[in-house]
């Protein structure tokens, strides 16, 4: 029994440190190293690196946005993307070096090697595959075919002389074109050629020989030389974009405005991705992130708000047509007798839609529609009344989830321009005032990004949870309580840094008190940060109720029962480990290292049980 | 079955108009007929039904129309009055084929397009209408041309 309660506790003890990694003292030099670190990169990323450098220093570059950005703040810890964020240079120069690299492999010329390119996703490793592996067959499907040496003088009249297959005039050979094949045709009709197919859009990439029999291929060079400035610009710009349009392994951000593109790393595990303009977004699905809710929610989700912004169901519960002036009335108070809003103002009753001034005495009284009960005895009005409270019924359950998604979505808003105006102006602020240096408050920007991925990750859990059934009561209400908390550490955090921040800025505080300031939110953060990982660990395992006995299941269920959460042993023996009580009778909460008064065994901030 | 080509011809395409039609006086395709006109713009073409065809001995007319910037863009080619039952001839007369759409190209001709028509009836096994035929044609009242369709071909041969 012994030994086996010992093991437990060891365990418990282990993952608990695990769960909770603030110990404040590491947590401090932590920090300092980080802001150090931190500020070294961005020297290193204000040089430009050199072309050898360049993709060294591009990775460093994704990451440090990924932290400043990201709202993601460092679950996995400063990993190696599995994806990188291009810009439109650095995609050229990506197709530079994959078409001289195959240019020289297979030798050939860049504009061949460019067409190939172009069909097979731009992979290097995969071109060189299948060109050795059948040649022709490449070369057949791309359209390079071998140049035979001398033109056809099918047609001719003068040795010097052939006719162009398009205008049918006769031009001296030496004035012709023809692309990799003997069909020559003239400049000027090359030129209304390619200019027609690259106002046709993208397909100008693969276009042909004008002869119909002919499947040669064009290429940039012969399409370049003859184009005018505008075409070429167009002719280039679909080349860049043929880098991630014909290439699964990259994508456009979906931001509105956003220009760059994202590449995937072959090998990684990608899921979500943060560009370097700030968005957020499933790699699978392109929707905005929606860790921890899988991409059909969210994709049933969106199609069902884009539904209700129709408004039709929500028209059909609470509205009817004024029968007079057709606009839609909506009832809010309970009294059946409706009078329509200026300058219609017919009084009806909302049941029967007749004249209330046919109502009184004859049909009941004023408060009991004896026609809409006759009428609904008959049958009248039952289909379109249960409608109508189905509707409602549907509705409000819908409306009570999308209001919680809009305004997390709001929140969420607002926390990135709080960043955003905590990075541009109030950092320096702050800094200045309270004389120190800015790597000092990093723990700021860590609050207020530990803020928009909760928001983020709190908005699509109400999607989840609308679409959670009914009927399965445990995991609606495992579900519930991991979100509320989650809710609360959240609302808690996010107050803090809102109102906090402010009266550091404006009043007068004293380094005493941003310290203490300090300590709160770091702690807050942390502790937020906390419930939200459990709550998307519990989403990436189900929402299955526990079965092994790691500490943190463990304390779920305990909490979800209504008991005492955690194991006596276990807490006992970490807090005397830990726990620290200064002159003033305070004790400092081993989670949040909120300054406790009193002997209560549960921290005032973050509700979580530290004494027994 | 209005065409309404409002835009007359560009230089180019008057040039080369006027060079195909010497190219056609001199060598017309064999079955063809070109009815003289002084519209440069819209051919009509007489096609006659290839001996041993299910189209022998009749005659039957095409209409082609040339766009402004011809022969970039691909001619507007449909049957008029009696259009022969085909499987791939709508009974507006529109024609189900390729090159008169998608896969058409400016080193194509009127000539070249009649002998691919030709050839199409030529090969058919059967004198009917598409299977579409009424949907289709209903979808393109008020004139709508079959350049604006968008085409899946039907199977190559026939
Ligand atoms: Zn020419
Ligand atoms: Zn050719
Ligand atoms: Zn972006
Ligand atoms: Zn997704
Ligand atoms: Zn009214
Ligand atoms: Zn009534
Ligand atoms: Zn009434
Ligand atoms: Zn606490």
């Amino acid at each position: 029994m012994e030994s086996e309660e010992d093991m437990l506790d060891a365990r418990s003890a282990t993952s608990d440190d695990g769960f909770y990694p603030n110990n404040d003292d590491e947590c401090d030099s932590d920090r300092m190293s980080m802001g150090y670190r931190y500020e070294e990169e961005d020297d290193d990323d204000g040089m430009d690196g050199d072309e050898d450098a360049y993709e060294d220093d591009f990775l460093q570059y994704g990451s440090d946005e990924d932290a400043l950005h990201s709202g993601r703040p460092s679950y996995t810890g400063r990993q190696q993307l599995p994806y990188t964020v291009l810009t439109e240079e650095a995609i050229t120069e990506r197709q530079d070096a994959a078409i001289e690299s195959v240019a020289s492999v297979l030798s050939i010329s860049r504009a061949q090697a460019c067409l190939i390119l172009r069909k097979h996703e731009w992979c290097v490793s995969r071109v060189n595959e299948e060109w050795f592996a059948d040649e022709s067959r490449v070369r057949n499907c791309v359209g390079l075919i071998e140049k035979s040496i001398k033109p056809s003088m099918t047609g001719q009249r003068d040795i010097r002389e052939i006719k162009c297959g398009i205008c049918l005039e006769y031009h001296r050979i030496e004035t012709m074109q023809a692309c990799c094949c003997d069909h020559y045709f003239c400049q000027s009709c090359w030129r209304a050629y390619a200019h027609t197919a690259i106002c046709d859009g993208p397909g100008c990439l693969s276009l042909r020989c004008p002869n119909p029999d002919c499947n040669a291929a064009v290429g940039d060079e012969l399409i370049l030389k003859l184009v005018l400035e505008e075409d070429k610009r167009k002719y280039r710009h679909y080349i860049t974009r043929s880098y991630v349009e014909e290439n699964r392994r990259a994508k456009w951000c979906p931001a509105p405005g956003c220009e760059y593109a994202i590449e995937f790393t072959p090998g990684g595990d990608i899921q979500d991705v943060t560009c370097n303009c700030g968005h957020n977004f499933c790699w699978n699905c392109s929707e905005e992130a929606h860790r921890p809710v899988e991409c059909v929610t969210v994709e049933r989700w969106i199609l069902k708000n884009s539904a209700e912004s129709e408004n039709m169901n929500w028209i059909l519960a609470n509205s009817k047509p004024c029968p007079k002036c057709k606009r839609p009335i909506e009832k809010n108070l309970g009294c059946m007798h409706i009078t329509c809003t200026p300058p219609c103002k017919f009084e009806f009753c909302w049941l029967c839609l007749g004249a209330w001034s046919e109502h009184g005495e004859r049909t009941g009284g004023f408060y009991a529609c004896n026609r809409y009960e006759a009428e609904k005895k008959e049958g009248k009005h039952d289909e379109t009344e249960r409608r109508r409270e189905m509707a409602k019924n549907s509705l409000e359950r819908y409306t009570h989830y999308y209001e919680r998604w809009a305004s997390n979505e709001q929140s969420k808003a607002k926390a990135l321009s709080d960043l955003k105006q905590l990075q541009i102006t109030q950092l320096e602020k702050l800094s200045d005032k309270h004389s120190l240096p800015m790597s000092q408050l990093k723990f700021l920007v860590e609050a207020w990004l530990q803020i928009v991925e909760c928001r983020r990750v709190l908005k699509w859990t109400y999607a989840y949870g609308y679409y959670l059934p009914e009927n399965e009561a445990t995991k609606k209400q495992f579900f519930e309580y991991l979100q509320g908390q989650a809710e609360t550490a959240l609302e808690r955090l996010h107050q803090c840094a809102e109102k906090e921040v402010k009266a550091h800025l404006d009043g007068d505080a004293s380094n005493v008190t941003f310290t203490d300031f300090r300590t709160k939110l770091a702690g807050l953060t942390s502790v937020t940060k906390n419930y939200f990982q459990r709550l998307v660990d519990a989403f990436e395992n189900g929402l299955a109720e526990v079965k092994d006995s790691t500490a943190v299941n463990t304390t779920v269920q305990a909490s979800v029962k209504g008991k005492c959460s955690r194991s006596k042993a276990s807490s006992s023996r970490s807090n005397n480990a830990s726990r620290v009580v200064d002159d003033e009778g305070h004790w400092y909460c081993r989670h949040c290292t909120f300054a406790n008064t009193g002997c209560s065994t549960t921290c005032s901030m973050c509700h979580l049980e530290t004494m027994i | 079955m209005s065409s309404s080509s409002p835009k007359g011809l560009s230089r180019i395409a008057a040039n080369r108009l006027h060079k195909e039609l010497k190219e056609w006086q001199m060598n017309p395709p064999a079955g063809f007929k070109h009815k003289v006109s002084d519209n440069l713009q819209r051919w009509i073409v007489e096609v006659n039904g290839a001996p041993n065809t299910l189209y022998e001995n009749e005659t039957y007319y095409l209409q082609v129309d040339f766009p402004e910037n011809y022969p970039m863009e691909a001619p507007q080619v449909i049957f008029t009055h009696n259009p022969p039952l085909h499987p791939h001839i709508y009974s507006n007369g529109h024609i189900c084929l390729d090159i008169l759409y998608d896969s058409w190209s400016p080193a194509m001709t009127v000539s070249s397009i009649c002998i691919s028509i030709l050839s199409m009836l030529s090969s058919s096994t059967e004198k009917a209408r598409p299977v579409d035929n009424d949907r289709y044609v209903r979808n393109c009242r008020n004139g709508k041309s079959p350049k604006e369709t968008r085409w899946w071909f039907h199977d190559d041969k026939v």
